[in-house]
């Protein structure tokens, strides 16, 4: 035998190839096998998707043999098994015994150690047992155990292997602080296919997740999950997958009264047509009771591709109440309104494309809405509160219709508490057009290392939306960006941008701000006719000493019109992670800081902690903290 | 008088190097012992003595391992090749001697045959013949730079992500960080010999990568080759939920709020929603 290879490591993300694997070209990908494997003791290594066992194992084998012995491993990436020590190989044609029995099911190789009185070396070719060929060299590391040094991630007495797709483990215990958590049947994928992991849950700060049950098409998991809204909670999740198409099922929280079913469709139909779809049903129910509160929403997105271009539509279905009037009834009444708009959009996009041989790039789409809503949403009625007055006094559903209201008070107000304006929109047809030029990275000097370059890079948006009421929407967005990388660990950006929005209406439009009971009128509300310009300057620090540390700090200076003052504007809502859920809004705070720490915890596990401190300077001199910070626990 | 203890000191010396010279060790670890055969991961079978001596490799003495599969040993070959004595140990022993000095004891009852598999390996393709030249791996770690150029209209405030079918297709495994107005890196090391498949995200599959064509994408795959240093630029089109012109998916547990084609959202009460000028007085 030629000198031996390295043994080959099980390092974290690693599916690597061991030293010198001299293996067949594969030709057609073989039949997937199934594989049921006993031991007296099964360990799981999920950073390495390691497979060992030890200690009377017996494999059977979907291809048609059974083998048993003393030691098991396998590599699932690699999809290469080896059963080691008092082999008994056994199948239709007879029994051999032999020392050890590696198995290349890519390649259909079956490297053989028979002793029938001494030792030789058989390989069985494209699984026929009954023809070995005796004598041929052997891959150097046909035989090897990779080298482990962690804890397993679990352990089991029992696993079936679904090649290249997951492994169902049979009386399996993970272990938390070195204790044991029996988890009885635990499935663990290791599927190559995106869509196992498309999902329809939110963001949480941490998530355990339980997968009882699997197959090659579908994954069951019951979430144990963390976030800053809802605590802590159970959530379920079902899959079923295939090589074109998934359907993802979820309950999130399963265990709060707040509940969020979700169901998304995805189907590819050839290489040039696509269909998906989201529907949301959100109910406030205890358990499976009698919904106090629901509401459904559904997106149904298809995209065509052409060759330079695609052509998408999208439509989107939501339903404020799904329970109807009775719900709105007082004095318990919190079912929202009864909208139910409709959205409709068709657009066309280019691909980006490289003006001349410029370092200047160019996309532009266009698109046509409709959307309509013969109810209303309480948003149009100035003044209303989102869902109904308090105080107990009889009031009859909304009954204003429409998506916009524009123009002055109604002659006839049906409510003196609330101030209704007419006339209203009930169906708004819409045009978009827009573009963008940009650069990519343009070096601005010749300089003599890559830590002494400067990289510029720019790009500009504009976006016109022009509405089938007397109104257009105009935004252009223009960025700047100067970036260094000074060292290995080091880099740096200083950025600028421009975002201008203008909210035109053909006759009249916004009116000077007045002040409303207690709100107080800053200049620049006054002088506010729906032309916003929101001016972000930009440093940002990066600092990555090790790949497994990165601290990183973002400062931006906002220089905005409508001036921010404090307690004027309302901050927008944030997301379930603590996290603003727009990327800019009027009245943002001139100034923020971000910091982001992430490090490695667990060979296999990052901690990501970030908060940010906001401050107005002069001549406020208001500051505050984000209300918490956003911690998360990322599995890598 | 003094002639005779040195000379029984030279002859001692001299059958001592002579006996040391006959025997070769060897370390490495062992795949089976059994049928009086003791067999290492390399595949090799060798004979072991009726009475061969086991001893544990850290102090010599007896020790209650038993040879068997993981177990790590130091072999002592007489000159026939006879396995004399295994010094045995659970963690890796230093390399010790080298198997092609001892392959020549291997017992193997078939004269070796060579594998066509290995030796299309070996060969170099005829160039433009089409065929790949078949890669080999030292699984040295390697230090892998990920630059990815993110569309235009990324939002500022995002952060970007490598999801990778490694970790199980986790959205937020490899978060990036963001190098100027285009571009996120991060930098991660692997032994050479890793593959992978990944793709680019802000944070969740609900905002992965699209492809130009505006289609799903399939994942990107990766090979990490043996090298000091890589790097890996990338583009990302587009994201799934910010397609332009269009309507954009509803996020979960987000209730999508009606469509309102006013830009501003939170402002202050003062400021009463847009309406006509108001009419001219009769003239």
């Amino acid at each position: 035998m030629p000198s031996p290879a390295p043994p080959s490591t099980a390092a974290p993300q690693s599916t690597a190839t061991p030293a010198s694997t001299a293996t067949p070209q594969s030709t057609p990908p073989p039949p997937k096998s199934v594989l049921y494997l006993t031991a007296a003791r099964i360990d799981f290594y999920y950073d390495s998707f390691l497979l060992e066992a030890d200690g009377n194992v017996r494999l059977r084998t979907s291809d048609g043999f059974t083998v048993s012995g003393d030691s098991f491993s396998m590599d699932l990436k690699n999809n290469r098994y080896l059963l080691a020590g008092h082999v008994t190989l056994h199948d239709a044609t007879g029994t051999v015994k032999g020392a050890a029995i590696s198995d290349f099911l890519d390649f259909r190789r079956i490297y053989f150690v028979p002793v029938t009185g001494e030792p030789d070396r058989w390989t069985f070719l494209d699984g026929d047992l009954a023809h070995p060929v005796k004598g041929r060299v052997m891959p150097d590391d046909a035989f090897y155990f990779p080298v482990i040094v962690q804890r397993p991630s679990l352990t089991a007495g029992g696993a079936v292997i679904d090649t290249r797709t997951y492994v169902r483990f049979v009386n399996s215990h993970t272990y938390v602080a070195g204790l044991p958590i029996p988890l009885g049947t635990d499935v663990v994928n290791f599927s190559s296919n995106p869509y196992f992991a498309q999902n329809s849950l939110s963001g949480a700060s941490a998530d355990l997740t339980w997968t009882v049950a699997g197959s090659p098409n579908a994954l069951t998991a019951l979430h144990l999950r963390y976030d800053p809204t809802y605590y802590l909670y159970g959530s379920i999740e079902q899959h079923l997958v295939g090589d074109h198409e998934y359907a993802i099922f979820s309950v999130n929280p399963a265990t709060r009264a707040e509940k969020w079913w979700n169901l998304k469709l995805y189907e590819a139909l050839g290489s040039r047509f696509q269909i998906q779809s989201f529907t949301q049903y959100y109910a406030q129910q205890d358990w499976l009771r009698l919904p106090a509160s629901a509401q459904q929403t559904t997106w149904l997105n298809a995209v065509y591709a052409f060759p330079h271009s695609y052509v998408q539509a999208t439509s989107q279905l939501t339903n404020y109440n799904v329970l109807g009037p009775g719900a709105l009834e007082l004095p318990n009444s919190i079912a929202g309104n009864l909208s139910h708009p409709s959205q409709v959009a068709i657009s066309a996009s280019s691909f980006q494309n490289r003006i001349a041989d410029l370092p200047l790039f160019e996309q532009i789409f266009e698109g046509y809405g409709f959307n309509h809503d013969s109810v209303g949403a309480a948003q149009y009625l100035n003044g209303m509160p989102p869902y109904w007055p308090q105080g107990g006094r009889a009031f009859a559903p909304i009954p204003i219709p429409g998506l916009q209201a524009y123009g002055a008070p109604c002659t006839e107000q049906p409510s003196k508490y609330y101030t209704y304006y007419c006339p209203v929109y009930t169906t708004i047809w819409d045009t978009v057009f827009g573009f963008t030029f940009f650069t990519p990275a343009l070096k601005l000097n010749a300089a003599p290392s890559p830590y002494e370059t400067y990289y510029f890079n720019a790009s500009f948006t504009k976006q016109y939306q022009w509405n089938s009421l007397p109104h257009w929407i105009g935004t252009d967005t223009t960025s700047f960006s100067i970036s260094r990388q000074f060292a290995r660990w080091v880099n740096t950006y200083l950025g600028y941008q421009i975002m201008n929005t203008g909210d035109y209406y053909i006759q009249g439009g916004y009116q000077p701000c007045a002040p409303v009971g207690t709100t107080y009128c800053p200049e620049s509300l006054t002088s506010f006719r729906g032309v916003s310009t929101l001016r972000t300057t930009s440093l940002g620090m990066n600092f990555v000493p090790d790949p497994d540390f990165n601290a990183s700090l973002l400062v931006r200076h906002h220089d905005d019109f409508p001036i921010p003052v404090p307690g004027v504007f309302s901050m927008p809502p944030n997301n379930i992670l603590g996290q603003p859920l727009y990327s800019w809004y009027l009245g943002q705070p001139p100034y923020d800081a971000t910091g982001d720490v992430r490090a490695r915890i667990l060979p296999h596990m990052l901690l990501d902690v970030s908060r940010t401190f906001y401050w107005y300077g002069n001549p406020y001199r208001t500051e505050f903290w984000q209300p918490n910070f956003v911690i998360q626990l990322l599995p890598i | 008088m003094t002639r005779w203890p040195i000379s029984l000191a030279v002859i001692a010396l001299a059958v001592a190097l002579l006996a040391a010279g006959s025997s070769i060790v060897v370390s490495g670890q062992l795949l089976a012992y059994q049928d009086g055969y003791v067999f290492f991961t390399t595949g090799d079978g060798f004979r072991v003595a009726s009475n061969v001596v086991i001893r544990d490799a850290k102090t010599g003495a007896a020790t209650s391992l038993v040879p068997g599969p993981r177990i790590w040993a130091r072999a002592t070959f007489d000159p026939s090749g006879t396995v004399t004595e295994l010094d045995l140990s659970r963690a890796p022993l230093p390399p010790e001697g080298s198997f092609a000095d001892v392959a020549h004891f291997a017992v193997a009852l078939s004269t070796p045959v060579p594998n066509p598999d290995l030796l299309r390996a070996l060969q170099t393709p005829v160039p433009g013949s089409g065929v790949p030249a078949v890669q080999q791996f030292s699984g040295e770690p390697v230090l892998v730079t990920f630059i990815v150029q993110v569309p235009p209209n990324t939002p500022f405030t995002s952060s970007v992500y490598i999801t990778t079918d490694a970790s199980a297709w986790y959205a937020q495994a490899i978060p990036m960080d963001r190098v100027d107005a285009l571009h996120y890196q991060i930098t991660r090391r692997y032994p050479s010999g890793t593959v992978f498949r990944y793709l680019y995200d802000r944070g969740s599959f609900q905002s992965v990568e699209v492809a130009q064509n505006g289609l799903t994408r399939p994942p990107r795959n990766l090979t990490v080759g043996n090298a000091d240093v890589r790097v890996i630029r990338d583009t990302v089109y587009a994201w799934q939920d910010a397609a332009a012109g269009g309507v954009s998916q509803p996020q979960p547990q987000i209730m999508p709020t009606p469509y309102n084609p006013a830009p501003f959202p939170n402002l202050p009460p003062g400021i009463p929603p847009p309406q006509p000028p108001p009419a001219k007085p009769p003239s």
